[in-house]
């Protein structure tokens, strides 16, 4: 019995080394990966009316709300030859990447996550990768990206809004304010703005596409051409609105 | 006779204006006084230095006087040769005293005339071309040079953009090479199907929009990646 148990067993323990084996490997990649890296993270006293502005190369730009009269800035640095160097000036915090690294080539992808209070102004842009914006009620929200990434603004109410890229979708989710300015730019790419039902502005949407779905917010009073180009007023028309798009969708939707 | 005495009687000396007795009376206070001495010989220096040199220094200059002067002497010569040509012919025509006539203008007078030629001229120009020559003269629309000049325009400055980019994309990794030559077919297909749509119809106001917005961005995207 003992002898059968004991060559029963054999299997099993070799199987728990190679198992083991294969976890300390991969622990250890992973270490190795994370080690490549460099972590960026630093927090930054914020007054009444703060601002960020952000210039990245190449990655992601997150921003978010938070409930601290604080910035907290993260990153994470592909390349340890990249430089990011913040600087503060009185409610300003300012990230140049482009400069901070001009002459250095290629310093691959920086990741950047901003912490904000909700009134910020945000000003981001990077050349390439996605931009996401959460949760802003301030004067300024502008995301660009150079080339392509997509854009998501989520729950922004801010006066003045410029969402643009070459290749990507935009989302916007939020609201327009009285007498504020929204600016959505795609090459190629879908842009959707969803708003509350009671918004009021004046749109210019243009597609040569066609591909304009104004849905809730259509009335007679549009004025269209080949269904092109659409201009017109939604309530009183207090804040304006222009969204271009050259090959792809243009959606409103209600919240 | 004391110094004061002598030094007025010295410029009479030197003008040759003295009296024999006010010569005797000086001579004789000269040859005991050496300061009046040294006045009378400075004195004299002076007058024979300028007696010597007279009509060498340059008189101040005064172009205007010189040319009036000129003028002058100008026109009383021609005033003497119509006078001469008159006589002989009897009364002047208009034409010959038209042709005849001084005509010298300063140079705001110039420039003034040259105005309302040049205005007379285009004007006459435009005039006529509207007029007499609107069928033989084939007029490009305005619509069609403007952005035929707009897109030359830009396209000077994609290209000089371009050759910037050229130069640098050689530092790019792999994937930003593919981003942007991606990216670019992207807005060269954009502004390649606004000119289409606007050959098809040279009035269409979106197309043309797209077509500035799309040679914009192509712009955009070329400085931008220009840096990198």
């Amino acid at each position: 019995m003992s002898s059968r148990f004991t060559t029963d067993r054999r299997p099993i323990r070799a199987s728990l080394v190679a198992v083991g084996a294969l976890l300390a490997l991969v622990s250890l990649s992973a270490a190795t990966v994370v080690n490549a890296q460099q972590q960026f993270s630093k927090r930054y006293p914020g007054g009444k009316n703060v601002r960020v502005e952000l210039r990245n190369i190449s990655g992601t730009i997150v921003v978010e709300s938070w409930n601290k009269n604080e910035i907290r800035l993260s990153a994470t640095i592909e390349s340890k030859d990249a430089h990011v160097v913040p600087k503060q000036i009185n409610d300003c915090l300012m990230v140049d990447v482009m400069g901070d690294n001009r002459g250095r080539g290629d310093i691959g992808d920086i990741n950047f996550k901003l912490q904000v209070p909700a009134n910020s102004s945000v000003d981001v842009e990077t050349r390439r990768g996605n931009i996401n914006v959460a949760n802003i009620r301030s004067g300024l929200v502008r995301a660009y990206v150079s080339s392509e990434g997509d854009i998501t603004l989520t729950n922004i109410s801010a006066t003045h809004v410029v969402a643009q890229n070459v290749i990507g979708d935009i989302f916007f989710d939020g609201e327009f304010s009285s007498g504020g300015t929204y600016e959505f730019k795609s090459t190629k790419g879908n842009i959707t703005i969803r708003i509350p039902g009671d918004s009021a502005f004046r749109l210019v949407a243009a597609s040569p596409t066609k591909q304009i779905q104004l849905n809730d917010f259509w009335n007679s009073g549009f004025k269209t051409q080949d269904g092109r180009k659409y201009v017109g007023d939604v309530g009183d028309g207090r804040s304006s609105v222009s969204v271009t798009n050259f090959s792809g969708s243009i959606t409103f939707m209600r919240k | 006779m004391n110094c004061e005495q002598c030094q007025e009687l010295i410029h009479d000396l030197i003008d040759g204006h003295i009296s024999q007795r006010d010569e005797f009376t000086l001579n004789t206070h000269l040859k005991q006084c050496l300061d009046c001495d040294g006045v009378r010989q400075d004195l004299a220096s002076i007058v024979n230095f300028c007696q010597m040199h007279r009509g060498e220094y340059a008189a101040p200059p005064n172009e205007q006087a010189l040319w009036l002067r000129i003028r002058n002497v100008v026109e009383a010569e021609n005033g003497r040769r119509i006078a001469a040509a008159q006589k002989a012919s009897g009364r002047p025509s208009f034409l010959s005293r038209w042709m005849n006539h001084s005509w010298q203008l300063s140079l705001p007078q110039l420039a003034a005339s040259t105005a309302a030629i040049v205005l007379v001229v285009s004007l006459a120009t435009v005039v006529g071309i509207r007029r007499w020559g609107g069928n033989e003269v084939p007029v490009t629309p305005a619509y069609t040079s403007n952005v035929n000049d707009r897109v030359f325009q830009r396209t000077q400055a994609i290209n000089y953009w371009n050759q910037r980019v050229e130069m640098n994309k050689a530092r790019w990794s792999p994937q930003m090479r593919e981003t942007f030559d991606r990216n670019m077919r992207v807005i060269d297909e954009a502004v390649a199907n606004s000119l289409n749509d606007l050959n098809r119809n040279p009035h269409d106001e979106v197309s043309e929009q797209m077509l500035n917005e799309s040679l914009n961005d192509k712009l955009a995207l070329l400085k931008e990646f220009s840096d990198l």
